[in-house]
């Protein structure tokens, strides 16, 4: 074992040597990720106004890339999978775009009824999106009847790395208690297998539909900023766009998105 | 008699020759005692210190500078200059996340953790310890320096939750059973294999928290463990995870059935894997299911920080012994995989002996192998000549030999994860696959004192190669190299039988060739004689390719002689001979002295 060790000496010493300059990968900066305000507070919303719109994708559409399934393929192979991180469908319509207030500090609270659910069904994280209000908990559905771990690369929460072992068919996850997001969820099991996850500390956050649609409603009456995430094209948290609501009406407001 | 003398200052002469070897061997001996030593005055040191690092202070930081920050980098990140070449990467400190722990998932280590960690190094990455090389004092200020580089330790406001590891199971035979059954349902094979060489579909698409290629462990090598291989280590392992790397942790609810008994959790499978059931069969599984939720909630409700009734804690503590009870067996079933120690290296008295048969040598599936002990020959990284490979992945080639009167014959086995054989290097377009070569001087160096070729593929002296490829796995090419980039293949070829297999991350190879061939290039065996032997390997997986590869130097090796039947008639006759002459002697002194009286 000392041997060992001391090859091993040996090796860091002509490392040391050898060895040119690491590039810090962290110097491209931070990933980008949602803002979200110092606080929030819940109260009950009357005669609130509505932002809606739609999120077009900007620019050549690449090909979808197939999924290679490399284990258990009679269950993740049955049909074909493509990366989900660019969905464009019809007339340039961008799925999986997150749109959210930035800076609203009072509002509607959780709709508490709601499921929170992602689904390992094919091998395939579904939704690939995920809300999750922080102190709400995340439940893990395996429809595979195979082994899968959830793998959540959180950074200010705790990153979670469990297993979900096939007869575990329901797992519900830990709430958390920050805000943070979005981070990925990885199965390693199988490589390909990627979703992500917003913990959110207000409900004024949306996932965009396949016609890239997607609304916030009861908006208390006032000028917001509103944001986007997306997962190839990025974030405008730099330059978010203005909106005003008024009490019971409607805010219409469209994005172009270019890839980054 | 003279030639056995010649014959065994000879063979320590091979000895003197695998200076590295040799002197490495020493210098464990050394450490071993210094070890024992320093432990002893240190332990009284460290009292002092009970679990806590001290404040963090200029010293600690002028000591992970020098010591720490070429592979970790000033900040902490993992990046120092020398990071680059390594796998496993350096820790990147700034996230928080150890892997060896004796706290629950998502905990930070404790200090003990981390002063443990620099103190007996890791196994099986690039991480020395810091025993000798620093003084408790010292690694006790480097704990506390390394943690200023993540809030999380000065924010936490309690101590980090640790493993319980009361109730430990006994090790016995069923424990390791009921350990193996776990260690299929819970999916350990996907990516530590069948039989845990680390093998599993999953293994080579893992990859840690930033990115990089991370090998699941082969459980039947203990000694390559980062955290140590004993019971209690592979339990905490098991239910805290590797926080940063691909293996999750199995805590309590992660367990099928969690809350449920024995019977229960058997029942609710059994109804699970039912096509259809009945009404009262569905009723039923509902009930289970109900109750399993139920568990599941307290469990979590004691996570996120909710006070239980005594009720609730009754059902979660019930739980969790099942679920301990249950980890134990799997630690003590990943425990019986290995061996208890890591092999000796084939040196001394370990040499490399082929062992003399009269009949026919047997084939590779023959039983005959299994009375022989296999030689273990250590492999590491080849640094002299780029590429190198500074991240070995195969740790050791094991051999047995037979011989007989006109054949000898070899079977070498290795663990490799992956069954590469026509992968392109995305670098260099080469292409990748897992190989063997076996290395001999073309000439068997006259006496102790003459030069053996260069150990890697030989230079001015050649040296005689076999080279197996997973490719062609019927196939070994005989070749003669000047050097390791200098190696042609013979114009004769042919001359070998060969046999192998890759089963469960194992090759398994089997070479029979003549002792003596009429080819000029060919080593000539005869027995008696002790022949260098040496051995590289190439893991195409890994990147493994022409230069980059892991190897040996020269080991020795000889087609032990059978002791001769002249044994019987030699020394009973110079006996017989010498008692002679000495009457004589006697007989004719006495006459010489009766004459002169």
């Amino acid at each position: 074992m000392k041997s060992y060790l001391l090859a091993n000496l040996a090796i860091l010493l002509a490392c040391c040597c050898v060895g040119t300059a690491f590039a810090a990968d962290s110097g491209s900066g931070e990933k980008e990720m949602l803002v979200f305000p110092e606080a929030y507070k819940a109260m009950k919303v009357n005669n609130g106004g509505t932002i809606s719109g739609v999120v077009k994708f900007e620019g050549d559409v690449p090909e979808k890339k197939a999924l290679e399934i490399t284990k258990d393929e009679k269950v993740c192979g049955a049909d074909e999978k493509f990366d989900e991180s660019l969905v464009v469908g019809e007339g340039n319509a961008l799925k999986n775009t997150i749109v959210y207030l930035i800076d609203i500090s009072a509002g509607k609270d959780f709709d508490k009824k709601a499921k929170i659910e992602i689904d390992q069904m094919g091998c395939k994280f579904t939704p690939h999106i995920q809300l999750v209000p922080v102190g709400a908990r995340l439940t893990m559905l395996n429809s595979d009847k195979i082994m899968h771990n959830v793998h959540i690369f959180s950074k200010i929460n705790k990153p979670v790395n469990k297993a979900q072992p096939k007869a575990r068919r329901k797992m519900p996850l830990q709430a958390v208690k920050k805000a943070e997001g979005p981070v990925e969820v990885k199965c390693d099991v199988h490589g390909w297998m990627s979703a992500w996850i917003s913990y959110v500390p207000h409900p004024y956050f949306a996932v965009t539909n396949e016609k890239g649609e997607f609304t916030l409603e009861d908006v208390p009456a006032g000028d917001y900023k509103l944001g986007y995430w997306h997962e190839a094209c990025g974030t405008n948290s730099k330059a978010p766009v203005a909106v005003t609501v008024a009490a019971g009406g409607t805010v219409t407001q469209d994005f172009t998105l270019k890839l980054k | 008699m003279i030639f056995c003398l010649a014959q065994s200052v000879k063979s320590h002469g091979w000895l003197d020759n695998s200076l590295y070897f040799r002197s490495a061997n020493l210098r464990c001996r050394f450490a071993a005692v210094m070890l024992f030593l320093i432990l002893g005055v240190f332990s009284m040191l460290t009292a002092a210190y009970a679990q806590n690092a001290p404040q963090a202070s200029e010293k600690g930081k002028e000591v992970y500078e020098n010591s720490c920050a070429h592979c970790h980098g000033t900040e902490g990140r993992g990046d120092g200059s020398a990071a680059e070449n390594l796998l496993p990467k350096p820790r990147d400190f700034t996230r928080g996340l150890y892997k060896i722990r004796s706290t629950e998932t998502g905990e930070l280590p404790t200090d003990q953790d981390l002063f443990d960690i620099i103190t007996e190094g890791m196994p099986g990455s690039s991480m020395p310890p810091w025993d000798t090389a620093l003084s408790a004092n010292d690694r006790w200020e480097v704990v506390a320096y390394i943690k200023t580089f993540y809030d999380g330790f000065k924010e936490a406001e309690t101590s980090p939750k640790q493993i319980n590891l009361s109730g430990k199971v006994a090790y016995s035979e069923q424990s390791i059973e009921t350990g193996k059954a776990l260690y299929t349902e819970l999916g350990c094979v996907e990516c530590h294999g069948n039989i845990g060489r680390g093998d599993g579909t999953s293994a080579p698409d893992l990859t840690d928290e930033w990115g990089f290629q991370s090998w699941p462990a082969n459980l039947t090598q203990g000694w390559n463990f980062r955290g140590g291989s004993d019971t209690e280590d592979i339990f905490k392992r098991f239910i805290g995870g590797l926080a940063g790397s691909a293996m999750p942790a199995f805590e309590g609810d992660s367990f099928p059935g969690f809350g449920l008994t024995a019977e229960e959790s058997s029942r609710m499978t059994e109804l699970d894997n039912k096509d259809e059931m009945t009404e009262a069969e569905e009723e039923e599984s509902a009930q289970l299911y109900e109750k399993y939720d139920a568990a599941v909630d307290i469990a979590l409700n004691l996570a996120e920080g909710t006070e239980l009734s005594a009720e609730e804690r009754q059902i979660y503590d019930d739980a969790m012994r099942v679920v301990y009870e249950k980890s134990w067996h799997l630690a003590n079933y990943v425990k019986s995989l290995m061996p208890e120690k890591r092999p000796e290296p084939a040196i001394g008295n370990n040499v490399l002996r082929s062992q003399y048969v009269q009949s026919e040598l047997p084939p590779m599936d023959d039983a005959a192998w299994g009375t022989l002990e296999a030689r273990y020959f250590p492999l590491v990284g080849q640094i002299v000549i780029e590429p190198r490979q500074f991240n070995p992945t195969i740790d050791a080639v094991n051999v047995k030999s037979f011989y007989n009167d006109t054949e000898v014959a070899f079977l070498f086995t290795w663990d490799d994860r992956t069954h590469t054989t026509d992968e392109t290097d995305e670098e260099t377009g080469k292409t990748l696959e897992d190989a063997l070569a076996v290395q001999f001087p073309v000439k068997v160096p006259q006496g102790p004192t003459a030069p053996k070729p260069y150990f890697l593929w030989g230079g001015r002296l050649p040296v005689y190669l076999w080279h197996w490829k997973a490719s062609a796995p019927e196939q070994v090419t005989e070749l003669t190299a000047k050097g390791i980039n200098n190696a042609e293949a013979q114009a004769a070829q042919g001359e070998l039988q060969v046999q192998s297999t890759y089963t469960n991350g194992q090759y398994k190879l089997w070479v029979k060739r003549a002792l003596k061939t009429e080819d000029k290039k060919d080593l000539q065996l005869e027995p008696g004689v002790f022949v260098p032997i040496a051995f590289s390997a190439w893991d195409g997986a890994n990147g493994d390719v022409d230069t980059k590869r892991v190897m040996t130097s020269w080991y020795t090796f000889v087609l032990e002689p059978v002791p001769s039947s002249k044994r019987f008639i030699y020394p009973p006759l110079i006996a017989l001979l010498s008692v002679g002459f000495l009457f004589g002697l006697r007989a004719f002194v006495q006459r010489r002295n009766s004459e002169e009286t």
